[in-house]
């Protein structure tokens, strides 16, 4: 097994001695039996931690929407009506399980659990700090792309099987929305791993630096207008506003969610606000410097092994809810775009954009031998 | 340990998944199950070091074919899906009469007598035996791709162009005329 | 170490569903779902062998071109489906008996 965090508890002297001791009064050595209880327990935190921060997305979403539309938003559960989404939980669990008639059974219960198994799944490599991540896996950027795309399959399905005409719609929606544009997501990810010379997020984020003119997105204009490719694409993705054509309230009921109800519904929800972090978290790391402290070389070299770990997962958390609100702002300023408009978007703007971008960026490699720009400039 | 856990479920997988596909009569269904077999190949992948494949398995697959491959069954009708006659047990030709599955028989001997001995040319094969350390293949497949195998690269690109431009002349509306 | 005899094993069934799936269905659709099983039979064999008979990757480079022709095959093969559906309204495979319009 080959996990990350396995390898940053087994350089400390505790953990070592812990599993020595372990072994001496059980008998056999437990090293292996304990790194997998590690991980069992960091994966379990992360799951838990990711599963939150996307129960509070609603809550966020509601309060920023509110904010922006000059309301107040949910304010009586809890202080600032923070308990909310823990309000809303509690509802959807007691809610009945609706299962409409002449849908088809299989598919309609399968629908959400894939949803969820693919957002949930990319987490084992979301590089919360240098030591802290799950696994920095040699093909992780890769993984994550192919992993999100059975969300794609989960949409289509709780879409056709719910026998209605609205879902039917939206599923359809969602899914060719979804395999299109991971074509731009894809290229403009390419041109990064073309930059950083490895697709592991630890090789990523380790040839960016953690001053904002050490990141790939000011790196060179190509990977500047990579990035809003990136995150235009990925708001598609994950049918977020102005591309939430699947789910389109005025037009479509709800989408491909029209038809469940209670639990079903919330691990649709829950899938997709986490997706967004996901999202928000990737597009951070490939582009903004991930986990990297902004400080010099030589401070970070002197504070301690947990400090520093501590501060690199605080960073990551702060640029990734950061890039969180763009999100939510961006779905309350601009209206929903017409659905014919949207595969043009895709495939005549975006698209032959994240091509130039890749082959400027190849170019640049070759050129300047992947000097930054500011570092050609004032150099 | 870990790795004969993931064989297990992915074997396990692929069993199940793709028994229910061949005997499942709805062919909405009969996709699903591709997709459980796919992701369990994916896992035997994993097992045997293949990791860039594996993630290019779940990639073009899930994310694609299977996904074209709703939409068609979507777009072409659905759910009636057995034909007159084809059942499970109904696998067997119907044709012909007693001769027939005399010959049959027989050249599925002969048949099976070939195949047979391909296998234990196969079994035969000089086998490593020592466990191999798992490490990441992506820059050896890179390398690879573009000394020793570039004029098969550039010809999948080409293809993957003709695919493309084709299917989309062939699916296009067309005016009737 | 899993024994090789495991993976072949699993390929040749892999095969031989695919095989079934294409004899017994008539539905178009369903008979590139078995190619679509034979195909990732044979890559599995390929990587098998890769790893434990010749050490090198070309087994790899093989499995992701058997890939490409399967996404290059489905994307031309149901285009053709769904445009043979539109002119005949079935997926029947033993309607299509004419090579014309």
């Amino acid at each position: 097994m080959n996990s990350t965090v396995v390898s940053f508890f087994s350089q400390f002297e505790f953990f070592n001695d812990a599993v020595k001791s372990l072994s001496e009064t059980l008998g056999f050595n437990t090293y292996a039996a304990v790194s997998l209880l590690v991980f069992l327990v960091a994966a379990t935190v992360l799951t838990i931690v990711c599963a939150t921060i996307g129960g509070l997305g609603t809550y966020a979403e509601r309060k920023i929407s509110a904010d922006i539309q000059a309301r107040v938003g949910p304010n009586r559960v809890g202080p600032y009506g923070l308990l909310q989404p823990l309000a809303d939980a509690l509802k959807l669990l007691t809610k009945e399980d609706i299962f409409p008639a002449n849908a088809d059974k299989f598919m309609f219960y399968l629908a959400p659990f894939l949803c969820v198994l693919g957002v949930f799944t990319t987490l084992a490599v979301l590089p919360v700090s240098s030591g802290l991540t799950l696994t920095h896996l040699n093909v992780g950027v890769f993984y994550i792309i192919a992993v999100s795309s059975l969300v794609g399959v989960g949409v289509f399905l709780g879409g056709y099987a719910s026998n209605s005409k609205w879902s039917m719609l939206g599923g359809m929606r969602g899914a060719s929305q979804i395999i299109s544009y991971e074509v731009p997501i894809t290229i403009s990810i390419i041109a990064i791993v073309v930059l950083s010379g490895g697709m592991s997020f630890e090789k990523i984020v380790s040839s960016q630096g953690g001053l904002p003119h050490q990141w790939f997105i000011f790196h060179n204009p190509f990977t500047f207008i990579g990035f809003f490719i990136f995150f235009v694409s990925g708001l598609a993705e994950t049918n977020r506003a102005p591309f939430d054509l699947p789910e389109a309230e005025s037009e479509l009921v709800s989408g491909y969610h029209t038809e469940y109800t209670g639990m079903r519904f919330a691990l649709f929800a829950l899938a997709e606000y986490v997706e967004i972090f996901v999202l928000c978290a990737v597009a951070s790391t490939l582009f903004l410097g991930g986990y990297q402290l902004p400080l010099p070389e030589t401070i970070v070299s002197k504070m301690p092994a947990a400090a520093v770990q501590l501060w690199q997962t605080v960073i990551f958390f702060i640029k990734a809810l950061a890039l969180y609100y763009v999100v939510i702002w961006v779905r309350w300023t601009l209206p929903r775009i017409r659905v014919d408009r949207l595969m043009s978007i895709c495939w005549k703007v975006l698209t032959p954009f994240a091509i130039f971008n890749l082959i400027g960026v190849s170019i640049w490699m070759v050129v300047f031998k992947g000097e930054s720009l500011l570092k050609i400039i004032f150099h | 340990m870990f790795i004969w856990v993931l064989f297990l479920i992915s074997a396990l997988l692929i069993l199940g998944t793709s028994v229910a596909a061949l005997v499942t009569k709805n062919i909405m269904h009969s996709c699903i199950y591709l997709l459980g077999t796919l992701l369990g190949i994916s896992g035997l992948y994993i097992t045997l070091n293949a990791d860039f494949v594996a993630v290019t398995q779940i990639m073009v697959y899930v994310g694609g074919i299977v996904i074209l491959m709703l939409f068609a069954v979507m777009l072409t009708g659905g759910k009636e899906f057995v034909s007159k006659g084809q059942q499970l047990l109904g696998l067997a030709p119907l044709m012909g009469s007693k001769s027939t599955y005399v010959f049959g028989l027989f050249g599925a001997l002969v048949f099976g007598g070939i195949f047979a001995k391909l296998i234990s040319y196969i079994v035969k094969l000089p086998i490593d035996s020592t466990e191999q350390k798992i490490q990441s293949t992506v820059e050896s497949i890179g390398k690879l791709l573009i000394t020793d195998h570039v004029l098969a690269f550039e010809l999948s690109s080409v293809l993957l162009l003709g695919a493309l431009v084709g299917s989309a002349i062939i699916a296009r509306p067309r005016r009737e005329s | 170490m899993i024994p090789y005899i495991a993976y072949l094993g699993i390929s040749a069934f892999l095969f031989i569903i695919g095989l079934a799936i294409m004899m017994s269905r008539k539905n178009i659709v369903a008979i590139l779902l078995g190619i679509e099983f034979i195909l990732n039979a044979a890559a599995l064999n390929f990587v098998t062998y890769s790893k434990y008979s010749a050490h090198n990757l070309d087994g790899h480079i093989f499995a992701l071109f058997i890939i490409v022709i399967a996404a290059a095959e489905a994307a031309v093969g149901l285009a053709i489906v769904i445009r043979y559906f539109q002119l005949k309204e079935t997926v029947h495979i033993d309607e299509a008996s004419e090579l014309r319009n």
